[in-house]
This record gives structure tokens, C-alpha cells and sequence, in this order.
């Protein structure tokens, strides 16, 4: 029983991250109208960048070098905006897929250019965890759920207490009718590139402290929290959050029942399944970021 | 020669994957982000029959049967969706296909591949049957281009296109239009597990890292390149990728930096992509240009 409980609680948390993910995705998704390929790659970079920032030369502490590497991953995310994106939102639909397929491999490629395609990892010796009740959290773990949790409470402040986050709302309900009432669009859409940057920056750091990196962890993640997307309907924030959770818990369940090397089946899997049976989402009941 | 004679050879396998792709691609309108799974199909298809003792050919038909009902599978639940939700479903289905190559290992020994893979008898072995291969891959590929083309001005074609253009009004004129798409599925498959079998029997092994997201864009490029929705333009797309591909082993590059000419491919790779679609999304050769001279 304890087992089963123990794989929850690790599902719990590993979901916490995919909701992060998920969340920027969506964000994106909701107000563009497009899934980002590249946005896995966001996600690789921010655990990379700390790790630039963490190894000699520069050597900061791991929370130090938390602070630039994110920045790092927020310019990016921009940058993809401000060079890419931008110039295609109006053309065919096709055009700016391909071109976001393209800075995902361009963004990937640089990685491994850099640091190579080995596993690598932050050095941290692994710590023994803490017991209760039969349980037992690392207090990695315990860092990586706080901060997810931070994070979603100050996106939720974010978006229903304040003017800009009531204005990406508006943008996400209807984009020509909250361009002509005034909403600022610009600010608008660099907040969305910087939240989804944001967010896919320090979950790529959160699970890269618990488990290592690699070029590719980008593209799978990228899948996974596609799973989460859909789990909650594309564009609804809050079906997101839960569908993350939701993926991180089927996929620590499932090892239980699987052999490990299909533990990333198993959320590729819930895609066609859901496809298959609810293409709105289990949680498209929810009324999305409005 | 014989390299020049394995250009060719590669460049001519690429042009009828990419040909495959531009069915859904190009005149479909389907954003088809994980073409490489058919290629896989078609090669695991082919190797395995080969190597239990099939002959070549049967085990080549095979591999496009098996990928077309791959194809026709992936059809029941992702052509419920469209536009980047479709490239992403696809895009998954890849991947699973490629978990399931990895780690099924009774039947595809998993991450060791399978060696050895036979080629056609008629074409000799190893560096002799260089040539004859050459033949075969022209033959089949002149057949696929010929048969895409007609398709194209068939009445099925001219019908994808207005699927592809836009949906309602196939619908508004009695077009299945389901049907439609999962006809240009199928067909696509059945083409790129032609092109994998032809693969796996030309390089004579084949393990799952031969089918990643790389493949997919790599066949991409070669296919927005050229020119989606034209016959030539995949051709063209291939050839120009496979050369530029195989140009860059000339460079001279000292050994120690030898590492970082795959990352480097990459990266030219998807900033290719990204100016395209920035500066001439049509690609080198346009559909447009071409349908106002006719």
C-alpha cells in the first residue's frame, strides 16, 4: 500500500512540473492560436543555463545562478517572438508551424553544440529523504512541488487581480475586439512570452536538479505537457495545472505496471486516447482563463 | 564514383520520401510531423521479412502494406484534429512507434538494430551492386513521381486541394471529406514505407535511431524547400539537402572538431526552415507561379 502511495506522491510531484509546463503552452496557445514547438526547447535551456552559470567559470551557487539563467530563457522566448513569430501570425497557419518546428531544431542543436549530447547533471550528491508515515520526500522534491506551487499562486494573482492579466484575458477571449477597446497588445504579448519562458525555465531547472540533462529533454517534456494541454483543453490555464498533475501521476502509476523504457509511452499513449474518446478535454467543463 | 553513385542513391530515396510527404504536405494540408514512423514501418517491415527468408520484393510490398495501415490507423483518432493539433498527434505517434522499436526486442533486438539485411539478389552484393541499386531507385522513383503527378490532376488531387484550402466548402460540395484525408494519409504512408524499405535494403542496417524527429525534419526541409504542393519541388528539395549534406564531409575540419559538425547540420538545418517560411514560404519552386501560366 505504502508503495502504491509512495508512486502518488512522486506523481504528484513530478506532475507539479508538467503543470508548469503546461501552463506556458497554453498561455501561448490561448492568446496566438498556435502550439510552439520550441517551447520544450525553452525548458532545456533554462536547466542548461543554470548549469553555464554554475560550472567554472563563473561558479555561482545553484540559486545564484538561477537568477540570469532565467533571464536568459525569458530573452529567448522573446527573441523567438520579436524574430520569428511576429512576422507569421497573420500569414497560413502552416508557415508558422514549420518555422516554430525550425526553432525548436535550431535552438536544440545549439545546445548540443555547446555542452554535446551526454547526460550531464548539477552535481548534487543525492540526500537522504524525509520519512513520514511510510513516505519518504527528497527535499529536492520538496523544493521542486513549493516552487511549482509559488509559481501557480502568483500566475493566478496575476491573472485575475491585475489590469495586464485581466488584458492578456481579454486577448485570449477575442484578440481584434480587445485590440480595438484599447488593450495594450504589445505588452500583452511579450507578458505571455515571458510568463511561458518563465515558467518552462525554472521547471526545466526544477526537474533537471531531480534528474539530469539532456538535449532532448526538451522535445519530450514539450509532448508531455502537450498531453496536459489537451487533458484540460487547449487555451484553459486551470485544465492545464490539472491535467499536468494528472500526466505526472498516470506516468509514475503506470511504472508500477510497465516495463520502465515505455514510462514516456504512457502519456504519449493518454494522447490518442483522449484524442480518441474526449478531443475537448476531460476538464473542458472548466471555463478556461476567463 | 562509387560515392557520387551513393549520393544519387541516398538523394533519390529522399526525393520519394519527401514526394510522400507533399501528398499530405503539399496538397492535403495535413501537417504531418511524424512522416518518419511510415519510413520506420516500411524498413522494420522489409528487413524483418527479408531476413526470415522472403524474398526481396514480396518483403518491399509488404513493407507498404504495413505502413498504409499504419497510416490508416493513425487516421481514426488524428484526423479528428487539425492544423498544429493533427502535427502534434502525429508527432507523437512517431515517437511511440519509435519506443516501440526500441524496446520490443524479440522482434527488432532493440537499440543493437539488425545487421545485415539483404539486398535484391539480381543486384549483386556489396560495392558492385552499386549500379543495379541506382536502377531500381530510378525506376521506382521516376514510377512515384509520374504517379503523384497524376494524382495531382486527378480529380481526387484537385479535391485534396480544396480540402486543403478550406474544409467547408469540400464539404459544401459533397466532398467525404474524412474520407479524403485519410485516402492522402494512406497514400503518403504506403509511399514512405517504399522509401524506408529501399533504405533498410541499400544501407543494409537499420536500428531505431535511424527514425527520430531528425528524419521528420530533414524530409521537411526537403519538401518546404523545393516547394510544397509541385511535383518537382521535392525532388529538387531532396537533392539539394542530400548534397549539401554529404558536401560537408569535404570540408576540411580537424578531427577533434568532428564532433560538432552534427550539431552544426542541426542548426543550419532549422535556421533553413525558419528563413524560408520568413522570406519564401512557398519554397524555390511555387505552386502558384505555375497554375497561372496553365
Amino acid at each position: 500500500m505504502a508503495y502504491y502511495a509512495q508512486l502518488v506522491l512522486n506523481g504528484v510531484i513530478a506532475g507539479s512540473i508538467y503543470a508548469l509546463f503546461a501552463v506556458g503552452l497554453t498561455l501561448v496557445y490561448g492568446v496566438f492560436r498556435f502550439i510552439n514547438f520550441a517551447h520544450g526547447e525553452l525548458i532545456a535551456w533554462g536547466a542548461y543555463l543554470v548549469l553555464l552559470f554554475a560550472l567554472p567559470p563563473i561558479s555561482l551557487p545553484l540559486y545564484l545562478a538561477l537568477i540570469p539563467a532565467i533571464a536568459g530563457t525569458v530573452l529567448i522566448g522573446v527573441a523567438q517572438d520579436r524574430f520569428v513569430y511576429r512576422h507569421l501570425l497573420q500569414g497560413h497557419r502552416i508557415t508558422l508551424l514549420i518555422a516554430s518546428i525550425g526553432v525548436s531544431y535550431f535552438l536544440r542543436n545549439t545546445l548540443r553544440l555547446i555542452w554535446g549530447s551526454d547526460l550531464m547533471t548539477y552535481g548534487i550528491r543525492p540526500v537522504r529523504g524525509i520519512q513520514f508515515a511510510g513516505l519518504s520526500i527528497t527535499p529536492t522534491q520538496l523544493l521542486m512541488a513549493g516552487t511549482a506551487v509559488l509559481f501557480l499562486v502568483i500566475l493566478f494573482v496575476l491573472l485575475t487581480r491585475t489590469l495586464l492579466g485581466k488584458s492578456l484575458r481579454a486577448v485570449a477571449d477575442n484578440m481584434e475586439l480587445a485590440a480595438v477597446m484599447g488593450v495594450p497588445m504589445q505588452r500583452v504579448r511579450v507578458t505571455v512570452w515571458v510568463l511561458a519562458a518563465l515558467f518552462a525555465g525554472v521547471g526545466g531547472f526544477l526537474l533537471a536538479l531531480d534528474t539530469n540533462l539532456e538535449p532532448a529533454m526538451g522535445m519530450t517534456n514539450m509532448i508531455k505537457s502537450f498531453a496536459a494541454v489537451l487533458l484540460g483543453g487547449a487555451g484553459n490555464v486551470w485544465g492545464a495545472l490539472l491535467g499536468g498533475l494528472f500526466i505526472g501521476m498516470a506516468e509514475n502509476i503506470g511504472v508500477a505496471f510497465f516495463s520502465p523504457g515505455y514510462k514516456d509511452f504512457i502519456s504519449f499513449a493518454l494522447i490518442f486516447l483522449l484524442l480518441i474518446l474526449r478531443p475537448q478535454g476531460i476538464f473542458g467543463v472548466l471555463t478556461g482563463m476567463r | 564514383m562509387d560515392y557520387l553513385l551513393h549520393i544519387l542513391i541516398v538523394a533519390l530515396i529522399y526525393a520519394v520520401f519527401a514526394m510522400s510527404l507533399n501528398l499530405e504536405l503539399g496538397y492535403a494540408g495535413l501537417y504531418n510531423f511524424g512522416h518518419v514512423a511510415f519510413f520506420g514501418i516500411g524498413a522494420y517491415t522489409s528487413a524483418l521479412l527479408s531476413l526470415a527468408g522472403l524474398p526481396v520484393p514480396l518483403g518491399m510490398a509488404c513493407a507498404m502494406v504495413a505502413a498504409g495501415m499504419a497510416g490508416a490507423l493513425l487516421c481514426v483518432p488524428a484526423l479528428r484534429l487539425t492544423g498544429d493539433f493533427f502535427g502534434i498527434a502525429t508527432l507523437v505517434f512517431a515517437e511511440m512507434v519509435r519506443l516501440f522499436f526500441l524496446n520490443e526486442r524479440w522482434l527488432t533486438k532493440g537499440p543493437m538494430g539488425l545487421p545485415g539485411i539483404p539486398r535484391p539478389s539480381w543486384v549483386g552484393t556489396g560495392i558492385a551492386a552499386m549500379p543495379m541499386f541506382l536502377v531500381l531507385c530510378l525506376l521506382l522513383t521516376v514510377s512515384v513521381f509520374l504517379l503523384v503527378r497524376w494524382v495531382a490532376v486527378s480529380p481526387f488531387g484537385r479535391a485534396l486541394k480544396v480540402v486543403r484550402e478550406d474544409e467547408y466548402v469540400a464539404q459544401a460540395l459533397g466532398k467525404n471529406v474524412f474520407s479524403l484525408k485519410t485516402r492522402a494519409v494512406v497514400a503518403g504512408s504506403v509511399l514512405a514505407g517504399l522509401a524506408g524499405s529501399l533504405w533498410a535494403h541499400y544501407i543494409t542496417y537499420i536500428s531505431p535511431g535511424d527514425f527520430t524527429l531528425n528524419e521528420t525534419i530533414l524530409v521537411l526541409l526537403c519538401v518546404v524547400l523545393g516547394g510544397k504542393g509541385t511535383n518537382w519541388g521535392p525532388v529538387l528539395g531532396a537533392f539539394a539537402v542530400v548534397f549539401f549534406q554529404e558536401a560537408l564531409r569535404f570540408l576540411p575540419i580537424p578531427a577533434d572538431l568532428g564532433r560538432l559538425i552534427a550539431p552544426l547540420q542541426g542548426m543550419v538545418y532549422g535556421l533553413a526552415l525558419i528563413l524560408i517560411m520568413l522570406q519564401r514560404p512557398e519554397g524555390v519552386i511555387s505552386e502558384y507561379r505555375r497554375s497561372r501560366v496553365c
